[in-house]
C-alpha cells in the first residue's frame, strides 16, 4: 500500500505493455482509482482479458506482470508504474500454450475451452507456470490453475492442454 | 479409459474428434464478446447505466426525490417509475418463450403470469430492479448517483418459505395474479393435478409394497462468467441493441413489442457469449427496455452491464417433491404419485414449465408402462430470487426424487435398482425393456464396476478409520428429443459457394460455448461432400445480426448441434441442382445426365470441375437459403445416466466424488470432442449443485448473503474427480442424422447419483441438496 501512496502524487506513469513502453497522465489518461483491468480493456483495447467477478475470485483477468501471473482486477493501473506487463495479445500465435489450448480434442478429455470466456485467464496462468516450471506434473498443474474458474467445466481438457504445452516446449528445446 | 466411441455409421466429418472451429481465436483472446465490442473506445460518448436494487425483500417506494442525484456531475439521464415512458410499458414476464420459437407479447407462453412491471415502484426480492435507472459518464458516477436518491420505502412483510407462503395469513406478493401466492392453473401448464391416469387409490391398495419419500432441490445459479451486458443506441428512430442475449430474434421481438417499435426499427446483434446455461430464461428482461429508454433520453449510447453481484439474477427453481410408489413383489411398479411445491421466488417466469410441463412429458416418455399415475404441483411465490431455467427446465428437480424412488424401492424389494429401472420404464410408443435405457444402465454399471463396488447401505469397509465409499446411479429420459421438433418452427440455413470452391455458412445461432458452431461446419462439409469441401474451406458467420433477415436457432434444448445440419442436407441438394443447371449448357448435356463427385461434374463423355465452371461464369456467388421445419417421426426417446462413486468422511462429514461415469445416448454423435466436453463439463455444475453451491439468506432480514464467487462455491479444478464420458448411439431420432441434444442432460442425473452413492456409503439418506458436511454429520447423528 505504501507504493500506492507514493505513486499517487506522480503526474505520469510509465508501463511497458507487450514490449512497448507507454506513458500515461494521471487525471487525463487514468484516474488514481482506475483498476488495471478496466484501464487495459476500456482505454487501451486489450480486451483479451475479461472482467468477470471483479474481485479476484475467478482468474479471468489474469495477465503477467514482471513474469508473475497477477489478477488485473485487483491492481490499480497506477500500481503498474515501472512494470512490464504481458497480456494475451502479446503472445505469438505459435505460443505453445495457445496452440495446445486450441488443439485439445483427444478422446476422453473433451476440449480445453467451450464458451472461451475464462480461456485467456487460463492461458496466462499457464504461461506463467510454464515459464517457472516447464515440465510440471499433473498435480502441479492442478494446483497452479486452482484460482481460475471455468463454468463450462473444461478442467480436464485444460490440464491435458497444459501438459501438451509442456511437451511442445520440451520439443522446441526448452524454448517457449 | 480413453476409448473413442464407435459411430453407428462412419461419416467423413460428422462425429469426429477434432478441435473446435473457434478454438484458436478463443485461445488467443481474440473472440469478440458483447462486453469487448461495446468498450468506450468503440463507442465515443458511451454512458453507463445502473439500476436501483431493492435493499428489502418486499417493499414499495412511496416517495422519491432525484434532485441530488441529477445534480451530480456526469449524470446524464434519470429514468423513474414516475416517467410517462415507463408508466406506459405493459406488465410482462421474463419467459415469453422457451426460445424454441420467437413469440409476441400476446403469444407469450405464460400470458397469465405477467407479474413484472418494468422499473416499477414495487420490489419483490432483495435485489429486485426497482424504480430508478441512471445513465452517467461512468459506472462509478451512476452508482454514486443511486446513493444520492432520496427514497421513502414502505417496508412490507415478506415470506421466504413456500409452505408458509401458502398459508392464509402470508403476505400476498402479486395480488394482481393470485390472492393465495399459488399460481392459478393456466392453459400451458394445465390444472393443479396435471397428470391423472388410472386409479392411484386402487393401485396403492393392491400393491404389495408402498413407499413414501420427500426431497428438496435448492437454488444453484447458472454462474456464467460473462455477465449480462447490453448496449442501446438510437439513430433517429432506429434502435440497435448489442448484447450477449442468446436469442437475438426474440430480443428484437421483445423490444419491438414492449417499446411499440416496428420490427425493422430494431436491430439486435449478438457475438460470442461466455456461457448461457438458461440464465434469465429467454432474456425478455426489463434491462433491455430501461437501457433503451435511457439511451433515448440522453441521446447517447448507453451500456448496462451486470456486476458479479447483479449476475446472481435467477436460479434453478427450487422444488419440494413428495413421491409415493406402489409395487408388486416381482418388482412391477403399478402406481406413482408425485406432488411438488415449487418455490418460484419473486416472479413466475418459466416456473410452471419446470413444475408441470417437464414432468408431464416424462410421464409419457418414460413412465408409460405404469398404469396408475397422479402428478400434482403448486407454484408458489416467495420473496426469494426468481427461479428460472438452468441447464434444463425441471429435469434436475424431478430426477432428484425419481432416482431416489428407484434406489429406495429396489432396496425394499431386494432387487438391483438397475434391474428395477429396466423392468419398469419405457415410452408410450416403444417397447419395454427400452433398448436405450438398457444400454445406458448396463454400460454405466460395467464402467463403474457396479457388481464389485455396490454393497448394502453403509456396509462397505471402513477406510482410514473414518471413511466409507459407495456407488450410486440415476437415469432420465431425454424427453425433448421427440418433443422439441413440434414447436421449433422453421430452422434456417444458407450456404454460399464461391468460384474458388470456398464456402460461407450462415447458420445463425449465438455460440454460447456449446460447440454447435463446430457441429454446423462439420454438417456443412458433410452435406457438401459432393464438392469435396473440407471444414477448413468453410467460414461460419459468428455474429448474429437481425439485419441479416434470418432467424437464429436458439441454444436451447441443446438441439442446435443437429437442427441446422439437418437443414443443410436439403440446402446442399438444392445447391447441387443449381450447379447442374449451370453445367448443363456449358457441357451441352442435360442436367439429369450429370452428377457431381469430389468437385467434378461428369456426364456421358464430358467433365468439368465445379471451380472451372464457376470461374467461367459471372463470378456471382451461388447462394441457397432454405427454411425447413424439423423432421417429425415417432422416435421414442434416448436415455441419460450418471454413475457416481463417492467417499464420505464420517468424522468431518465431507463428501468427495471419486469418479463419475456419464452416459448419453446421442442417436448420432455430431462432434465427438464437443459432446465429450459437454459431458465432462456439465459435471462442474452438477457437483457444485450436489455438494457446495447454495444461495444463503439472512433469515432475519431476508437478504441474500453470498452473491459472489468466493462465498458461492463453484468447483475449481481441484474439486473435480475423473469424469469418464461415454457416448452411445442406440436410439435413433428423425432426419438424416437422427441425433438429439445432450448438453442439458449431462448433469440432470448426477446430483441424485451422488446422493444415492452417499446413501450406499453411509447407510443414511440425505435428501436435500447440497449435501454439506453439516447435513452428513446430522444424518449420522454426530451433531
Amino acid at each position: 500500500m505504501a507504493e500506492i501512496s507514493s505513486t499517487s502524487s506522480l503526474q505520469k506513469v510509465a508501463i511497458r505493455i507487450n514490449g512497448v513502453l507507454h506513458e500515461f497522465k494521471v487525471g487525463t489518461d487514468l484516474e488514481p482509482s482506475t483498476t488495471l483491468s478496466v484501464f487495459l480493456r476500456e482505454r487501451l483495447g486489450f480486451t483479451g482479458l475479461k472482467v468477470s467477478c471483479d474481485e479476484g475470485a475467478c482468474g479471468a483477468c489474469t495477465i503477467i506482470m514482471d513474469g508473475k501471473a497477477v489478477l488485473s482486477c485487483m491492481l490499480l493501473a497506477m500500481e503498474a508504474d515501472g512494470k512490464d506487463l504481458l497480456t494475451i495479445e502479446g503472445l505469438p500465435k505459435d505460443d505453445p500454450v495457445i496452440e495446445a489450448f486450441a488443439e485439445q480434442c483427444e478422446p476422453g478429455h473433451g476440449t480445453a475451452l467451450q464458451c472461451g470466456y475464462c480461456t485467456p485467464g487460463f492461458v496466462m496462468t499457464t504461461r506463467a507456470l510454464l515459464n517457472e516450471n516447464p515440465t510440471p506434473t499433473l498435480d502441479e498443474v492442478r494446483e497452479a490453475l486452482s484460482g481460475n474458474l471455468c463454468r463450462c467445466g473444461c478442467y480436464d481438457g485444460i490440464a491435458m492442454a497444459v501438459l501438451h504445452a509442456s511437451e511442445k516446449i520440451v520439443l522446441r528445446g526448452g524454448q517457449a | 479409459m480413453n476409448t473413442p466411441y464407435k459411430p453407428r455409421i462412419p461419416r467423413r466429418f460428422i462425429g469426429g474428434y477434432q478441435p473446435r472451429i473457434d478454438a484458436l481465436e478463443k485461445a488467443q483472446g481474440r473472440a469478440p464478446y458483447a462486453d469487448d465490442v461495446t468498450s468506450e473506445r468503440n463507442y465515443p460518448g458511451l454512458l453507463h447505466a445502473r439500476v436501483l436494487r431493492s435493499p428489502y425483500p418486499r417493499a414499495r417506494i412511496t416517495h422519491l426525490d432525484t434532485s441530488k442525484a441529477a445534480a451530480l456531475p456526469g449524470v446524464k439521464a434519470i429514468l423513474t417509475f414516475q416517467d410517462a415512458e415507463v408508466k406506459r410499458l405493459k406488465p410482462t414476464n421474463a419467459g415469453w418463450t422457451d426460445a424454441v420459437d420467437t413469440v409476441s407479447y400476446e403469444g407469450m407462453m405464460w400470458g397469465k403470469f405477467r407479474d413484472r412491471k418494468v422499473l416499477g415502484d414495487y420490489a419483490a426480492w432483495a435485489g429486485d430492479e426497482v424504480g430508478v435507472a441512471i445513465a452517467a459518464e461512468s459506472e462509478q458516477i451512476a452508482e454514486q448517483a443511486l446513493k444520492l436518491l432520496e427514497i421513502d420505502w414502505d417496508i412490507l412483510p415478506y415470506v421466504m418459505d413456500p409452505l408458509k407462503s401458502m398459508q392464509p395469513d402470508a403476505p400476498v406478493i402479486h395480488p394482481e395474479i393470485t390472492q393465495t401466492n399459488i399460481l392459478p392453473p393456466d392453459p400451458r401448464g394445465g390444472p393443479d393435478i396435471f397428470v391423472n391416469k388410472g386409479d392411484i387409490e386402487r393401485g396403492f391398495s393392491e400393491a404389495d409394497v408402498v413407499l413414501e419419500m420427500d426431497t428438496g432441490h435448492h437454488n444453484p445459479t447458472q454462474g456464467s462468467l460473462d455477465p449480462w451486458c447490453c448496449l442501446a443506441q438510437w439513430e433517429e428512430d432506429r434502435l440497435t441493441i448489442v448484447s450477449n442475449s442468446y436469442a437475438p430474434d426474440q430480443t428484437r421481438m421483445h423490444v419491438s413489442q414492449m417499446l411499440e417499435l416496428p420490427i425493422h426499427k430494431v436491430r439486435a446483434i449478438s457475438k460470442y457469449v461466455g456461457g448461457q446455461f438458461g440464465r434469465a430464461d429467454t432474456g425478455d428482461q426489463p434491462f433491455f427496455l430501461f437501457t433503451a429508454l435511457l439511451a433515448k433520453k440522453s441521446g447517447r449510447p448507453v451500456k448496462f452491464k451486470h456486476t458479479r453481484r447483479d449476475s446472481f439474477h435467477d436460479t434453478r427453481q427450487p422444488a419440494l417433491y413428495h413421491c409415493k410408489v406402489g409395487a408388486l413383489t416381482d418388482g412391477t411398479i403399478t402406481t406413482l404419485q408425485f406432488k411438488s411445491i415449487g418455490d418460484i421466488g419473486a416472479y413466475a417466469d418459466h416456473s410452471v414449465f419446470a413444475l408441470k410441463f417437464a414432468p408431464a412429458e416424462i410421464s409419457e416418455a418414460a413412465l408409460a408402462p405404469i398404469p396408475n399415475i397422479k402428478m400434482e404441483s403448486y407454484a408458489v411465490y416467495t420473496n426469494h430470487i426468481p427461479g428460472c431455467m438452468m441447464r434444463g427446465v425441471g429435469n434436475s428437480q424431478f430426477n432428484f426424487i425419481f432416482g431416489r424412488m428407484i434406489d429406495a424401492l429396489a432396496e425394499r424389494l431386494e432387487m438391483d435398482p438397475i434391474t428395477l429401472a429396466i423392468k419398469n420404464f419405457g415410452h408410450e410408443w416403444g417397447s419395454c425393456p427400452d433398448p436405450s435405457l438398457k444400454a445406458v444402465l448396463e454400460t454405466g454399471a460395467e464402467r463403474i464396476g457396479w457388481n464389485e463396488k455396490r454393497h448394502k447401505p453403509g456396509a462397505g469397509p471402513l477406510i482410514e478409520d473414518t471413511k466409507r465409499q459407495g456407488v450410486g446411479f440415476s437415469v432420465h429420459p431425454g424427453w425433448h428429443a421427440e418433443w422439441q421438433e413440434e414447436r421449433r418452427g422453421q430452422v434456417q440455413a444458407k450456404i454460399t459457394l464461391y468460384p474458388d470452391g470456398t464456402v460461407t455458412l450462415d447458420a445463425p445461432t449465438v455460440e454460447t460455448g456449446t460447440g454447435s458452431n463446430t457441429c454446423n461446419v462439420l454438417g456443412c462439409a458433410e452435406a457438401l461432400g459432393f464438392l469435396g469441401v473440407s471444414p477448413e474451406d468453410i467460414t461460419w458467420v459468428s455474429t448474429v445480426d437481425t439485419d441479416q433477415g434470418m432467424r437464429d436457432c436458439v441454444q436451447t434444448d441443446s438441439a442446435v448441434s443437429f437442427l441446422q445440419s439437418e437443414v443443410m442436407v436439403v440446402v446442399a441438394q438444392e445447391l447441387k441442382r443449381k450447379l447442374l443447371d449451370l453445367a448443363a449448357p456449358a457441357l451441352g448435356i442435360t442436367a439429369d445426365q450429370l452428377d457431381i463427385n469430389e468437385g467434378q461434374i461428369t456426364g456421358p463423355g464430358k467433365s468439368i470441375s465445379v471451380k472451372d465452371l464457376l470461374w467461367k461464369g459471372d463470378l456471382v456467388p451461388l447462394s441457397v437459403m432454405i427454411s425447413r421445419a424439423p423432421a417429425k417421426q415417432r422416435t421414442g426417446v434416448p436415455y441419460i445416466a450418471s454413475f457416481a462413486e463417492v467417499e464420505v468422511d464420517t468424522a468431518t462429514g465431507r463428501t468427495q466424488v471419486l469418479k463419475l461415469i456419464i452416459i448419453n445416448d446421442c442417436g448420432t454423435v455430431m462432434y465427438a470432442s464437443g459432446a465429450e466436453a459437454q459431458q465432462i463439463g456439465g459435471q462442474v455444475m452438477a457437483i457444485g449443485e450436489a455438494l457446495t453451491e447454495e444461495i444463503i439468506y439472512d433469515p432475519i432480514r431476508g437478504i441474500p448473503l453470498n452473491f459472489n464467487f468466493i462465498d458461492y462455491k463453484m468447483p475449481t479444478i481441484l474439486d473435480m474427480p475423473k469424469v469418464e464420458p461415454v457416448l452411445l448411439e442406440v436410439w435413433r431420432g428423425a432426419g438424416e442424422y437422427g441425433a438429439c441434444g445432450i448438453g442439458e442432460g449431462t448433469l440432470t442425473c448426477t446430483p441424485r447419483a451422488i446422493a444415492n452413492a452417499v446413501y450406499n456409503a453411509i447407510g443414511t439418506r440425505i435428501d436435500e441438496i447440497p449435501i454439506t458436511p453439516e447435513k452428513v454429520l446430522q444424518a449420522l447423528g454426530r451433531i
